[in-house]
């Protein structure tokens, strides 16, 4: 029996949201709250797993009281077992105090797990630093941005495209992966899954005290990073008048624009000049 | 034990939503065209449990309460109401009579085959002689040997071109005094069970809503649901329950428009701003969105009553009464917010417009929800 642990978030739901001018942070307030994308992949990976061995999931997740909501998405979906680590003195963690957090939930309540798995990055920070820093903490092997895991035995065969290349590692357990929106495709919620969520599965709820944090170790070793400014790009745009005749008006058109409008349209309509030349 | 309803509510919602809007939303507009069964989509739905909303686990279904149920009707009609109107259906006329009045041998016979999708299901009531009447049914069920021959046509039967059985409401008392009707179940491959061509309709035109003609048709006496003559008592019943489908149905039509209605003021421009700051656009939304939300509360107080087990007759028929009130209104004022563009193929709203206006009519006409809720007001000993 495979032991998995599955690290999820939750994010706003609406991509464009306020940030507060004084804090520096999003207006999280003013959203519903999703799964993370990236963190749905690295469920249906682990759904995928159980469809093909014997193993358990574990999701856990660290966020407000309504963050419960996402562990019972993932129920529904199909995981076993839902930690929510809710606690007003950890709000605010920087990254490295989320991996610190994590590593505490997990060595209490999943100490023989096999494999962690997260997504790769969240929509809301973008960051991709939890799932790296965590398996750092736990001391484990561990492949970033994956999109493909085959299980050999006790052997984790991950492939993961980087720059323009894709390579293949393995690594034994235990180990930790973070998962990529490439492949692992969410499936969509059963409704006897949402069901069954809702009756007689438990969440576990931990809070600082019990994984053994207090104000002064957040204070000691907390988050590392702070905010000191905040702001929004100012979309740069310009308006061009092209002049003359209608045919020089387009041969200046696609002399000067021809990459940008290949890339609207999808594509390139440099060869397409070519071809009617030939 | 039911842990938090409010926030099941809610992901079941979210869920239903995120199917619809990226399943059905992208071809809810073809296939309204071309009155298109959308046979792929249907069968994601048959996976993921929408024909088996109430149906027990035990039979394969999903086990929902009624406020869960009649949120997934509303989600889906919200994007495509013909849609909408297969699963209602399904669920409410022709699942939820097994549940209330079949043998263990026909549950257990067709539960698991109804929950899953592998028969999709009708119901079959209406006649050219029976609407709102439903007394004067024609269709006749002569008893021979073990079997029950059937003769008959009925008509507008909905999801009536694609169902794999039909409950058939048929005379078994032939006194003109006093006349019996009993109910059968018919499964599409019987001898004699011929459906006839797809309505041409205004509205729900993605659903095969066709006439069913029943010509000699054979069927074994264990196929009776319920007992003999009691088709008035199951037909009224289950209608009761249907009706809380069609609110639903109606609501998610309403619940569309306004969004949609919303969207385009807040985009469309006139007099050199958003028409959504004009006081009389304000006004409409307003309307609109208390409204339904009114609705809302009615209906989901009639799917509390009926989890209780307490009568909801009553309050089934002032959700269906209102909530298709409201999307008659609400759909034609998101047409009225839309101007020329609403009124054009081009934008979503001419359809709900189009497919508001049956829920008025079908599953009881609003003429007829009066007549139930004054019967039930009236007869009230304290009100």
């Amino acid at each position: 029996m495979l032991n998995l642990v599955v690290c999820l978030k939750q994010v706003p739901m609406v991509t464009e949201l306020p940030w507060d001018e004084k804090t520096g942070t999003l207006r999280r307030d003013l959203a519903a709250g999703m799964m993370n994308s990236a963190c749905k992949h690295a469920l249906e990976a682990a759904l995928q797993i159980k469809e093909k061995v014997s193993a358990n999931i574990t999701v856990i997740t660290m966020g407000p009281p309504a963050a419960e909501e996402v562990l019972r998405e993932a129920l529904a979906l199909g995981a076993d077992r839902a930690i929510l680590i809710c606690d007003k003195l950890l709000a605010g963690s920087d990254t490295y105090a989320t991996s610190l957090v994590l590593k505490a939930a997990i060595k209490k309540k999943c100490p023989k797990f096999d494999l962690i798995l997260c997504g790769a990055y969240t929509a809301d920070s973008e960051t991709a630093q939890v799932g790296p820093q965590l398996a750092e903490e736990l001391d484990l092997p561990a492949a970033a941005y994956i999109e493909k895991l085959e299980i050999f035995g006790r052997t984790l065969r991950v492939r993961r495209l980087v720059d323009n290349f894709r390579e293949t590692l393995e690594m034994e357990f235990p180990a930790l992966v973070t998962v990529s929106m490439e492949n692992y495709k969410p499936r969509y919620t059963k409704l006897v899954g949402l069901e069954n969520a809702f009756c007689g599965n438990e969440v576990i709820v931990l809070d600082a005290a019990v994984l053994g944090i207090n104000a002064s170790s957040i204070e000691n070793k907390g988050s590392r990073t702070k905010v000191r400014k905040v702001f929004l790009r100012k979309a740069q745009k310009e308006n061009v008048l092209l002049q003359g005749t209608a045919s020089s008006v387009v041969t200046e058109l696609l002399d000067k624009y021809q990459i940008k409008i290949g890339t609207a349209i999808g594509k390139s309509i440099e060869e397409k000049k070519l071809d009617d030349e030939k | 034990m039911q842990i938090n309803p409010g926030a099941k509510h809610k992901l079941i919602r979210d869920s239903v939503r995120h199917f619809a809007e990226t399943e059905l939303a992208p071809i809810a507009a073809e296939i309204d065209r071309n009155a298109t069964f959308p046979v792929e989509v249907i069968g994601k739905m048959k996976d993921l449990n929408y024909f088996g909303l109430q149906v027990p686990k035990e039979f394969g279904g999903a086990a929902l309460d009624s406020i869960s149920a009649a949120i997934v009707v509303e989600e889906i009609s919200r994007v495509c109401a013909a849609i909408g109107l297969c699963i209602t259906v399904h669920n409410g006329v022709a699942v939820y009579p097994f549940l209330q009045f079949a043998t263990p041998e026909q549950k257990k016979h067709y539960l698991p085959k109804l929950a899953s999708g592998e028969f999709i299901g009708a119901f079959s009531l209406t006649e050219a002689n029976a609407g709102s009447d439903s007394a004067s049914v024609e269709t006749t069920a002569v008893k021979k040997n073990k079997e029950y021959v059937l003769n008959g046509t009925k008509i507008f039967v909905t999801n009536g071109g694609v169902c794999d059985l039909a409950l058939i409401f048929a005379l078994t008392g032939f006194d003109p005094a006093r006349p019996q009707s009993s109910v059968f179940i018919v499964e599409s491959n019987y001898a004699g069970f011929l459906r006839g061509e797809l309505e041409d309709l205004c509205g729900m035109r993605a659903n095969p809503v066709s006439s069913l003609f029943l010509e000699d048709c054979c069927v074994p006496e264990k196929n009776m649901l319920g007992k003999i003559g009691e088709g008035m008592k199951i037909g009224l019943a289950t209608l009761d329950n249907g009706r809380i489908g069609i609110a639903a149905q109606a609501l998610g039509i309403a619940q569309g428009a306004l969004e949609a209605a919303i969207k385009y003021a807040k985009e469309r421009q006139q007099f050199k701003k958003p028409i959504a700051s004009l006081q009389t656009i304000q006004n409409y939304i307003a309307d609109m969105a208390t409204e339904i939300t009114a609705a809302r509360l009615l209906l989901y107080r009639a799917c509390s009553l009926k989890d209780e087990g307490a009568p909801f007759g009553c309050e089934a028929a002032m959700a269906k009464l209102y909530c298709s009130q409201i999307a008659s209104r609400v759909t034609s004022l998101a047409v009225q917010i839309h101007g020329g563009y609403g009124y054009s193929k081009e934008y979503d709203v001419e359809r709900y417009f189009r497919d508001a206006k049956v829920t008025e009519i079908y599953e009881g006409t609003s003429e007829i929800q009066r007549l139930v809720i004054a019967r039930a007001v009236l007869s009230q000993l304290i009100l």
